[in-house]
């Protein structure tokens, strides 16, 4: 035990040292999501105050007055009245209008004698910001008319509701804020995990024959798996601790960062809570030292650094894919999902947030990462035993 | 001392394209049996790819012989080769140093790792530091050094748990002359020290200054076996170096 203690000791003085390892396990997970949300945020409102500022021009084709008097209340909307439909996809085109309303030439007598009529709207579908404000007129237009209407017929108000929608919400904000942003929290801290992990395994492996080391470790009389089991761990730590320090820039984002919604700061806050981040982090526990033992395993035989991220990158679809998975809607935390690997950490987190952990369910997940763990830890010893592999 | 007997090493590669593999088998070091004194340095000489290396390896306890006996002051490296790895210092030009670790971790790393109790391996470090003049830079980081300093830490690590045994493979190989001479120095202060030495090298002047016994291997196999003194006697050749070529290519 001492001895692995050493091993562990000098490996991981030896990361530490590398400013590559402190920058990319360290700094950047730390960093990661305050940088995310506050820079989210900020573009999100920059955008949207843009947008709001932002000046419509609009052609109109026999539009009636009310209407005019309703687009014109808007100091933001300029209008072009036009005498006839003419080509508005050039004008849409060229930047000469934003959108064009064209109601039909018999608009008056057609209200007046309550019938219905037809506007058709110009517009370009990827300007959703025009798209949505003209929509929103119009709305309000048609309502405008709709209660004059009732007015003229004397339809008590009553009578054109046919009933009244109240929802009643009976989940919890939290389960359903969970299901929603749970699924994306796996998704950073296990693709930083394996950022840390790739780094500091090819480091520890790769890294040490580049150096002209590895026979000078080998020369030392401690057995091969106490090597392997020390790097293994130092690797699992160094793809752990960016886990850890993106749930830390989660909380800390959530505290300082002005402008979140306060119904998503309350309802994270209420989720990140110790029993929910000790669940999440006694996962992460096994699963780091699967991915640093399959990584291992992955370049023992390579014989740079290049070769070994060659050898080791493509594994990272392996972990998209099932990422990807369980942020689909209809792909549920069950008994048939808890022992895939990624796919259970990525829907059982979600649980975790949203405090619907079955804990059976939970117990079964844990004890099949750590039964991977083994496997691949197993699988790495065989490759670094292998001496044709480790000392090419 | 070093008894080795019928000592072979095999190494299986695949090979081929597609579905159609096959696998071949070579022996890099094949039969090979010689023996090490005590107070004598045993060189082994060979050209590049003879098996050298892997025989080196093998008595260092890093590779496992296919089949044949090793028997490393006293244990066998069949028994478990890090009972062997305790007896040994191992020094090549492949065995290079933690750069990020400087000199006093290095030593304190391998210390802990040979067990040595805390007393003995500070007093051995303070004792191998200051005959190599390692002071001034102990607490300077391995990748920041000189090949020359880079070199005297590498003697002190070898040196460390004080092995009977020591083994060097191309010791000397890329090092400037005055370097390669703290090699040669601590060679023979082993020699003095009573200890089984042997190494491996192309250099025949270093041969020539050093060697009691000797041996040549070719191909994997020992072609000659014997005292540097008889091998001197018998020879043919002016001199050493077109002496050791002959007889490679007569093997």
């Amino acid at each position: 035990m001492n001895e692995l203690f050493v091993i562990i000791k000098k490996e991981l003085t030896e990361l530490l040292r590398d400013k590559k390892t402190i920058i990319n396990s360290i700094v950047l997970p730390t960093l990661l999501i305050p940088v995310l949300m506050f820079g989210g945020l900020k573009v999100s409102q920059m955008i949207q105050k843009s947008n709001q500022e932002k000046k419509v021009q609009i052609g109109l084709v026999n539009a009636p007055d009310d209407f005019k008097s309703l687009v014109v209340s808007d100091t933001l909307n300029q209008v072009t009245n036009y005498d006839e439909s003419i080509d508005f996809k050039t004008l849409i085109d060229d930047g000469t209008i934003q959108s064009a309303l064209v109601f039909s030439s018999d608009w008056r007598v057609r209200m007046d004698s309550l019938e219905s009529s037809e506007v058709y709207i110009y517009q370009n579908g990827t300007k959703d910001n025009v798209n949505s404000r003209v929509s929103a007129m119009l709305e309000e237009y048609s309502a405008r008319l709709k209660e004059t209407r009732i007015t003229q017929l004397k339809i008590p108000v009553e009578k054109m509701t046919p009933f009244v929608k109240n929802v009643v919400e009976v989940g919890e904000q939290k389960e359903l804020i969970g299901k929603r942003v749970g699924g994306f929290i796996p998704y950073i801290f296990i693709l930083t995990m394996w950022g840390g992990c790739l780094l500091a395994a090819i480091d520890l492996v790769t890294g040490e024959k580049e150096r002209k080391t590895i026979e000078t470790t080998l020369s030392l009389p401690i057995s091969k798996f106490k090597v392997l089991m020390g790097k293994a761990i130092v690797a699992s730590f160094l793809g752990f601790i960016p886990a850890l320090l993106n749930l830390i820039g989660l909380i800390l984002g959530l505290q300082f960062i002005d402008g979140i919604p306060e119904v998503i700061t309350s309802a994270l806050g209420e989720m990140l809570n110790f029993q929910s981040i000790t669940m999440i982090l006694l996962l992460l526990i096994p699963f780091s030292l699967f991915l640093a033992g399959l990584i291992i395993a992955l370049v023992a035989g390579a014989t740079s650094f290049k070769e070994a991220q060659s050898k080791a990158s493509p594994i990272i679809i392996l972990i998209i894919i099932p990422l990807v998975m369980a942020l689909m809607p209809g792909i549920e935390f069950t008994w048939a999902t808890v022992f895939i690997p990624v796919l259970n950490i990525g829907l059982g987190v979600k649980e975790i947030m949203a405090g619907t952990i079955n804990m059976g369910m939970y117990s079964a997940m844990l004890l099949s990462l750590i039964a991977f763990a083994i496997t691949a830890i197993y699988f790495s010893y065989k490759k670094f035993s292998d001496e044709n592999a480790i000392l090419k | 001392m070093i008894q080795i007997n019928k000592l072979t090493k095999s190494f299986t590669s695949k090979t081929g394209k597609g579905f159609k593999k096959e696998t071949v088998t070579v022996n890099a070091v094949n039969e090979v049996s010689f023996e090490c004194k005590p107070g004598r340095i045993f060189s082994l000489l060979g050209p590049n790819g003879a098996g050298k290396t892997t025989t080196l390896r093998m008595i260092a306890g890093i590779i496992n012989p296919t089949s044949g006996s090793a028997i490393v002051d006293g244990v066998d490296i069949s028994q478990g080769n890090n009972e062997v790895k305790k007896r040994i210092g191992f020094l090549t030009g492949s065995t290079g140093l933690y750069e990020r670790l400087n000199p006093d971790e290095t030593l304190d790393f391998f210390g802990k790792l040979f067990k040595l109790p805390e007393r003995e391996l500070k007093e051995r470090k303070e004792y191998l530091f200051e005959k190599l003049g390692i002071n001034e830079f102990r607490k300077k980081r391995m990748g920041q050094m000189s090949t020359g300093m880079k070199q005297k830490v590498s003697i002190a690590r070898t040196l460390i748990h004080n092995p009977e045994v020591l083994i060097f493979d191309e010791p000397t190989s890329g090092l400037d002359v005055i370097t390669a001479d703290s090699i040669i120095d601590l060679i023979r202060e082993s020699k003095a020290d009573n200890k089984t030495v042997i190494f491996s090298s192309h250099i025949m002047s270093e041969v020539d200054l050093l060697c009691d016994d000797l041996a040549i291997i070719n191909k994997g196999s020992i072609i000659y076996n014997d005292t540097f003194d008889n091998f001197k006697r018998d020879m043919k050749a002016d001199n050493l170096t077109q002496e050791f070529i002959n007889r490679v290519k007569e093997a």
